[in-house]
């Protein structure tokens, strides 16, 4: 990809017309954007995904600490309180019958997820697709 | 022509910044909660969400039948399943017509209790409805918990043999020839029906998935290149810092873990896990967890109970005696084994 600016260098030996080096100064300034533009939202790292019954209600960053109540259900039955504290998201709280979510150990890498099963609440913790992270657990 | 080079080297940067994510694909995620009594995971690439959405509804309705068939705890309008062919009128099952994938489990089923010398036996229903009560009893009133009493175990254990399940192919009808037996697939149905979605996936040329049942986790072919990463939980679950002590590449195999931490309740503040010996009728005590690879998910499903139920030495033995399966035990001290072949699964993140 680099190499093929290189291939075709301007044979015809005129200079530059002043069009040309804008149009040129102009397009290495948007990749130059684009490429900051994919750093940064790398370096910001992993999000919390919060879906309730299969849909994505909510995205918090990892990195912000803060305590979210999600109630769900028909009549608004279903509490689940969900922390994220230091880089890690659990859940605090639940009414849920199993208290299996409240158990389940905190997140904090990409694919990593709780589930409160009676509520139909998955946590998950989504990361950039061009890092490994983690697919599933078994 | 300048003009032709200028923009095909501006398109040239523009793609340098993209050229950092290998696939063309997205990841997409799918959760359902209404099948097999746990939480369903659809893991895929795809190109599109509607293209990933398409194949889901593909899983789904798979997975809808088979629970709906393999299910011992609802009954459908017009679906003879295992309820049905649990149910006592006049103090007899009754010989049920049943559609062939019940008739193909239940001879995987004989399969299984053959392979693993009859510690995974799906006639042991009345045993695991016992613990199943005192169980659900002991959750939902914690300070009045109690182990099922010995006696009633041993009594049940009467009526667990898996030749009195009389499955007729020819005519499609399953039949239990004890009165006080009753069917319980909990140790094999879940690996059996991802095995059957996977392989439904496999012969349509769909590739690119990575199917999760309550932890029957079974990889449909990669994204490219490059294989899926797959944690196996830490069996102690009071370590926050360790959430996962393996990680495995799969690409097309299936790995399951049956573990102390997965069902369980506490009487007099003793932990009693899910998983019932046919011997004791108690739960083991050999493991914290044993993972399971394998290429067949319902052989996998099935291997990691009988493995969980065996001592260590024999559970090598049958692994290393058995083709396309690799194990690892993780001892009640968290000292991990492993079988010859597993380790080739594995990697350092
Ligand atoms: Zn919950």
């Amino acid at each position: 990809m680099i190499g093929a600016r290189n291939v075709k260098p301007s044979t015809d030996g005129k200079r530059k017309t002043r069009n040309d080096m804008i149009l040129a100064a102009v397009l290495l300034l948007v990749a130059a954007a684009s490429f900051l533009l994919w750093h940064f939202s790398r370096a910001e790292g992993e999000s919390v995904t919060v879906k309730v019954g299969g849909t994505e209600t909510a995205v918090y960053p990892l990195s912000e600490d803060r305590e979210v109540e999600i109630i769900g259900g028909e009549d608004n039955e279903y509490r689940n309180v969900v922390v994220i504290r230091d880089g890690k998201v659990s859940v605090s709280e639940a009414n849920c019958p199993d208290g299996i979510c409240v158990k389940t150990r905190s997140a904090s890498r990409a694919g990593e997820s709780i589930v409160c099963l009676p509520h139909k609440l998955v946590i998950e913790v989504t990361g950039e697709k061009s890092e490994p992270g983690l697919d599933m657990t078994a | 022509m300048k003009k032709v080079f200028s923009v095909l080297l501006a398109l040239c940067l523009l793609l340098v910044p993209l050229s950092g994510c290998k696939q063309a694909g997205e990841k997409y995620n799918a959760y359902y909660f209404e099948y097999f009594d746990t939480v369903s995971i659809v893991t895929g690439y795809a190109e599109s969400k509607e293209a990933f959405d398409a194949v889901c509804a593909e899983i789904e309705a798979e997975l809808k039948e088979y629970h709906r068939l393999y299910t011992i705890y609802n009954g459908f309008e017009g679906v003879n399943n295992l309820k049905t062919v649990n149910a006592v009128t006049d103090g007899a099952h009754s010989e049920v017509q049943v559609d062939r994938k019940v008739i193909d489990l239940l001879l995987f089923a004989k399969e299984m209790y053959r392979e693993t010398d009859g510690l995974v036996n799906v006639a042991m229903g009345s045993v695991l409805k016992l613990w199943h009560v005192y169980r659900n009893e002991g959750i939902d009133d914690p300070a009045a918990a109690q182990l099922p009493p010995m006696e009633k175990l041993k009594d049940a254990a009467k009526h667990t043999d898996i030749d009195k399940v009389i499955i007729d192919e020819e005519n499609g009808t399953v039949f239990l020839a004890d009165p006080k037996m009753s069917l319980d697939v909990g140790a094999i149905a879940k690996g059996y029906a991802v095995e059957q979605i996977a392989r439904h996936l496999e012969e349509k040329g769909i590739t690119g998935y990575l199917l999760n049942v309550g932890g029957n986790v079974r990889a449909v072919g990669t994204f490219g290149e490059k294989p899926w990463n797959v944690g196996i939980e830490n069996p102690d679950k009071e370590n926050e810092d360790v959430p996962h002590i393996e990680f495995l590449h799969l690409t097309n195999e299936a790995v399951i873990t049956s573990g102390v931490y997965q069902r369980y309740y506490y009487v007099d503040g003793e932990k009693y896990h899910h998983i019932i010996d046919p011997e004791t009728l108690m739960p083991g005590s050999n493991f914290m967890s044993v993972s399971v690879l394998a290429e067949d998910s319902g052989v996998g499903d099935a291997f990691s109970t009988a493995l969980f139920l065996m001592n260590y030495e024999d559970g090598l033995k049958l692994i290393e005696e058995t083709e396309n399966v690799e194990a690892m035990w993780v001892m009640p001290d968290g000292e991990q084994r492993y079988s010859s072949g597993f380790k080739a699964y594995t990697y350092v993140p």
